[in-house]
């Protein structure tokens, strides 16, 4: 499993040429689901191809498995089925997202890892609910690059979120 | 703890108080009265003087408590520290004698009469420098102690290490059979079989050596109870004496550390639902006094561990009760005693109507199956009416590395821990019957209810013609789960799967093999309980 690491330096300046004229704000990871989505850098730990995936079973469906992460057993979340887009096969392209929120290390399988982009704290702006698919809940808001618009995940309430839905549904079938 | 391992315990812990005061008393003499350094020689001393007590060592004990009195005149500024100091450190020296001579000759209580009149001269007042005893240049040397004590965190660290180890090892013999299949040098394969069969043993070894290294008594559990059973017993008005077997036999310490809650619930358990008050034990002709029985032994790679009591049994007219009132079974469905009290382990399962101080708040026994099951082991009832009912756990002796049947099952391998299996057969499609729905196998003049693997998990079903079948036991219960094929046995690392999974029923943690590939260890008490409920269901009437 080869690993692409994103840390400030390398791509991210790369990328950061384009937009010399902003110098405050803070780095995004974006990323294909359809949509292009993105987190904060500071929230990501690395990039890995998607490998062999355990899956495990009986557990929710958008609990894609476990991987092995360097002697570590990774849980790996499908963003794609976690936030209730339709459902997209594994290609080359398809990366894992491993991203530490507090204490919790958790993997996110995406269509593709876009770009490391720099922009402005005014980039963000609160989510129009009515242009998007998902639960906007989830959302820390949308921002527009040039023509693009870029949707940013609050991985903290989607981890969170998940976690209790697991408590409330999760027990199917469990006697003791 | 036999009288020898006590005596060894004593006298490791005399040494070091013993290097205290003898430090402390050093410092003392080059720097002077310091009330920190009395303090902390006045503690070393009492904790030396009350152990020398208990082990019945009672001249010495008055020795110590004599020179105590004289660091408590100093501190109280009653007598010079340098009238004394001499004295003192000559003390040290009695002390480390007696020592020697308790190590020599652990039945005599060294007799330190004439040293006891030499401190309390100096206790009067009247310090006449006496003839200076000559010391034997050997007694500074002390005894030798042979325990140290190390931080529980190095020492796991060091499992985790060996269990590297032990992974990679695995992956060496792959490749070596690999290399073996390709490289036609007899001789030098010959040698690096050799080689790594010989690196296998040290590893087993070292494997070994650290695991003994993190083990405990079961006693450091078990000693916790008696107070509770006394003070529980006394509150509801019984009579009932907690007894000991086997309780030096030794376990992990994470195992130990996990184990006093669930003997906590079910000796509650047992004082509250089992043990009758003495009068209605007379009536029915048993002893006056009730016995709880907390028992360990070791078998092969597992402990047993016990909780028996002489009570009243389990009711199995109330179980059942119960648990049709609780909707956990249907009253029309047969009369299973197995399945019946496995019941008990159902969470918010209780008889009593009003719930007591102690248990019967429908909490316990739930916790009791769910903290064994963690260990990856398992615990079992079994109960004659009015005479004992008797919890049986088994754990395995380490929690870090097990060893496991590996399985497969669809595309996945599965790891199922050794613990639970009886064996495994080789079997055709034609050999599986259907009855009731169910599948079944004649085994060993049984009928056994097969569970396929791939069903359990919703994988896909690979249909072949040959299959084998792992057979699992519980008590005197057996079952078989069906898998494609075996990949023989293997001593797994277990990890635990990240709580983002939610319960993953029927998935006990994960493993990585040498090859880097995660295999999921499957949790067998699923199995049963799985099944209960298919029996409970199967009953239902009209059931689509």
């Amino acid at each position: 499993m080869s690993r692409i690491h994103l840390p400030a330096s390398g791509l991210a300046e790369d990328m950061l040429l384009n937009d010399k004229e902003q110098s405050e704000g803070f780095h995004l990871v974006t990323f294909n689901l359809g949509e292009e989505y993105a987190v904060p850098i500071s929230q990501v730990y690395e990039i890995v191809r998607v490998g062999n995936i355990t899956m495990v079973p009986n557990s929710p469906s958008y609990m894609e498995g476990v991987i092995n992460l360097r002697g570590k057993v990774l849980p790996v979340l499908n963003l794609r089925k976690r936030l209730n887009l339709s459902g997209k096969d594994i290609t080359k392209s398809s990366r894992i997202v491993v991203t530490e929120v507090g204490s919790k290390v958790i993997g996110l399988l995406v269509d593709a890892v876009s770009h490391v982009i720099k922009v402005s704290s005014e980039f963000v702006e609160t989510a129009p609910e009515e242009v998007l698919e998902i639960d906007t809940d989830y959302i820390t808001g949308v921002g527009k690059l040039k023509d693009r618009l870029i949707i940013l995940l609050d991985l903290e309430k989607l981890l969170k979120r998940e976690k209790f839905d697991i408590k409330d549904g999760g027990n199917n079938g469990e006697k003791n | 703890m036999d009288y020898i391992a006590l005596l060894k315990d004593y006298l490791d812990d005399a040494n070091s108080h013993l290097a205290v005061f003898d430090d402390s008393l050093m410092a003392l003499e080059s720097n002077g009265f310091n009330n920190d350094l009395v303090m902390r020689v006045l503690g070393a001393l009492h904790t030396l003087k009350g152990n020398s007590g208990m082990m019945g060592f009672e001249s010495l004990k008055v020795y110590i408590h004599n020179i105590e009195e004289l660091l408590k005149q100093v501190n109280d500024n009653e007598i010079e520290l340098v009238e004394i100091i001499a004295g003192l450190l000559d003390s040290a020296n009695v002390i480390r004698n007696a020592l020697q001579q308790i190590e020599k000759n652990p039945d005599a209580s060294p007799d330190l009469g004439e040293d006891i009149l030499t401190v309390q001269q100096l206790l009067n007042g009247s310090g006449n420098e006496s003839e200076k005893k000559s010391v034997e240049l050997s007694s500074y040397l002390g005894t030798k102690t042979d325990t140290i004590k190390v931080d529980f965190k190095r020492l796991d660290d060091l499992l985790n290490l060996v269990g590297e180890l032990v992974i990679y090892k695995t992956r060496l013999n792959q490749i070596e059979t690999e290399i073996r299949g390709v490289v036609n040098n007899k001789p030098l394969t010959k040698e690096l079989k050799d080689g790594l069969e010989f690196m296998g043993k040290i590893i087993a070894g070292l494997q070994e050596g650290i695991m003994r290294a993190r083990m405990l008594p079961v006693n450091h559990v078990f000693s916790k109870f008696p107070r509770m059973v006394r003070d529980l017993a006394k509150s509801q008005g019984k009579e009932i004496q907690l007894l000991f077997e086997g309780e030096d036999t030794e376990l992990d310490k994470t195992v130990i550390d996990e184990l006093e809650e669930p003997l906590l619930h079910i000796i509650r358990n047992a004082i509250d639902h089992g043990i009758e008050v003495s009068r209605d034990r007379v009536n029915k002709g048993k002893a006056q006094k009730g016995t709880i029985v907390l028992s360990a032994a070791q078998e092969s790679n597992y402990v047993i561990i016990k909780v028996r009591d002489d009570g009243k049994g389990i009711d199995f007219d109330s179980v059942r009760e119960a648990a049709v009132k609780k909707g956990l079974i249907k009253p029309e469905d047969a009369p299973d005693k197995d399945n019946i009290i496995s019941l008990i382990f159902s969470a918010g399962f209780t008889t009593k109507n009003e719930a007591t101080d102690i248990s019967g708040r429908g909490i316990g026994l739930d916790v009791v199956s769910r903290n064994i099951s963690k260990l990856n082991g398992h615990v079992t009832v079994d109960s004659i009416p009015e005479k004992e009912t008797s919890f049986t756990i088994k754990l395995p002796l380490s929690l870090a590395i097990i060893p496991a049947l590996m399985a497969e099952a669809g595309d996945e391998v599965y790891a199922i821990p050794m613990s639970a299996v009886d064996e495994s057969i080789k079997v055709r499609e034609e050999d599986i019957h259907v009855i009731n729905n169910h599948e079944v196998i004649r085994f060993r003049e049984r009928v056994l209810p097969v569970i396929r693997l791939n069903d359990f998990f919703g994988l896909n079903r690979k249909r072949k013609k040959r299959f084998y079948l792992v057979i699992l036991g519980r008590a005197d219960r057996r079952i078989a789960i069906a898998v494609d094929r075996l990949r023989g046995q293997q001593e797994i690392v277990i990890k635990p799967l990240d709580e983002t999974f939610g319960k993953s029923y029927g998935i006990a943690g994960a493993s990585i093999l040498g090859d880097g590939r995660i295999v999921l260890i499957v949790d067998v008490m699923s199995f049963w309980n799985g099944r209960n409920k298919i029996s409970f269901e199967e009953q239902k009437p009209n059931n689509v």
